[in-house]
């Protein structure tokens, strides 16, 4: 989303609405909770695999899934070595005693987290900043919060340019990364602190530019969505139901 | 009959120009903060650095805001589970305005404890988030040894979490709260009443 290419219309993907897509996320996450199995779990993991696969759009995937991957080895290695849960050895590996059942519960875990990362992967490799916030003002959030949430989204760039010019700066000085942890702490206040008085201040300039531009107008037009979507209302209720019965099996079976 | 007031001006909330402005700052602050202090290799995450700083210039609603949108980013670009995370975001960005308001980031030796009940309010609601999605722990390394160590000895997995969770979240709310006191005071005073909405 950050920095992201441009969207290539004609696509199947194109034509599934942002809220639609978000609905999926829901959906997908509420039915890998509802389900206990580790098992179980892979036809919801291969859907939402295939469903990035099928837009071509993997570039985003592999960070995600890497940011995540390291937690969901440690997981298996704590869970199956101590999960309260644990009678039953599965494997030995020399004086490492691991369960069957913390390993699966650590599968079951992992399989959710998977689940998510694939299907918010498609939201974000296949919607635009703008088609997102022409969407949303579109389907009735205030311009204001619209504006809130998208100009982060050009801030962050921004930033990290700012970032990297003040560290150059700093080590220009002189002020260079230190080895012990001390050190390196005591480097955070020459490069955030003028960082951050620089952030406020730049705030403060679009905050006045806003107001010259007549930000609190009432006149102003909500913009035009040009992008044709399939069936938007019929799906958004469709996946609702689908979410809301989700919810009522999860209920269901707790209380089972 | 001030300090009253002074408290209930606290929750009043306008979504002015100022404010608008000052939400996106604060995300890229948390934004670039975090991925400053993970460049560096601290043991800290400094990734609610602009919620605390949201919060003392405009309230705990523009701070809560600020820390739910940093989280919905953080999850739509690098990791879709911090997503949930954004409850305890909102939680720390309401503590922090409310003990700001209270006066408790007004000198260096009350925002120790200040920092000790922020790092309370965010191991409380980040715990169960913890338990439900990655069995209590939080995928810092000293961290999870700490909880590996308590569950071996048949701690429960809730009180495990949440010391994993509260150990390093007091290290890392300590030394936000000292920053964000210490970029406070040396704020020009138009920029506070800028964002405070009293600029005239």
């Amino acid at each position: 989303m950050i920095g992201q290419a441009a969207i290539d219309q004609s696509k199947w993907y194109a034509k599934v609405d942002p809220i639609s897509k978000l609905l999926l996320i829901a959906g997908f996450t509420l039915a890998s909770f509802v389900i206990s199995q580790p098992l179980l779990e892979l036809p919801l993991l291969a859907a939402t695999a295939l469903l990035i696969m099928f837009s071509r759009k993997t570039k985003g995937l592999w960070a995600m899934t890497a940011f995540s991957l390291f937690l969901i080895m440690t997981m298996l290695l704590i869970q199956g070595l101590f999960w309260p849960g644990n009678h039953t050895l599965a494997l030995k590996a020399g004086i490492l005693l691991f369960y069957q059942e913390g390993l699966t519960h650590a599968l079951l875990l992992g399989c959710r987290i998977l689940v998510i990362i694939f299907s918010t992967c498609f939201f974000i490799e296949t919607t635009t900043i703008s088609e997102n916030a022409k969407y949303l003002e579109a389907a009735g959030l205030s311009y204001k919060q619209v504006y809130v949430l998208m100009s982060v989204c050009y801030i962050l760039p921004e930033m990290k340019q700012n970032l990297q010019k003040i560290q150059l700066a700093q080590r220009a000085r002189g002020i260079v990364p230190a080895k012990s942890v001390w050190s390196r702490v005591e480097m955070i206040v020459p490069v955030l602190v003028p960082l951050i008085i620089k952030t406020f201040q730049m705030a403060i300039n679009r905050s006045i530019s806003l107001q010259l531009r007549g930000y609190d107008s009432p006149e102003r037009r909500k913009p035009e969505l040009k992008q044709e979507y399939w069936l938007g209302h019929k799906t958004h209720l469709a996946l609702s139901l689908i979410c809301l019965f989700l919810i009522g099996g999860k209920a269901w079976l707790l209380v089972k | 009959m001030e300090k009253k007031n002074s408290l209930q001006n606290v929750w009043k909330f306008k979504l002015s120009a100022a404010t608008v402005t000052l939400i996106p700052a604060a995300v890229g602050i948390n934004y670039v903060a975090k991925a400053f202090a993970e460049g560096l290799k601290l043991p800290l995450w400094l990734g609610s650095l602009g919620t605390f700083l949201a919060s003392m210039l405009a309230g705990p609603i523009a701070g809560a805001i600020s820390g739910f949108i940093n989280n919905i980013i953080y999850g739509l670009t690098l990791s879709p589970i911090s997503t949930v995370y954004a409850l305890t975001s909102i939680g720390i960005g309401i503590a922090v305005g409310i003990l700001h308001a209270r006066g408790w980031f007004a000198s260096a030796k009350k925002v120790l404890p200040a920092a000790i009940i922020i790092a309370l309010v965010s191991a409380i609601i980040s715990t169960p988030l913890n338990v439900i999605f990655w069995g209590g722990q939080t995928g810092i390394a000293w961290g999870d040894a700490l909880f590996a160590s308590m569950i071996a000895k048949h701690v429960s997995i809730w009180i495990a979490s949440f010391v994993d969770e509260f150990v390093l979240d007091l290290l890392d709310k300590v030394v936000v709260a000292y920053l964000a006191f210490l970029i406070y005071k040396q704020m020009p005073k138009r920029m506070i009443y800028f964002f405070k909405g009293n600029e005239n």
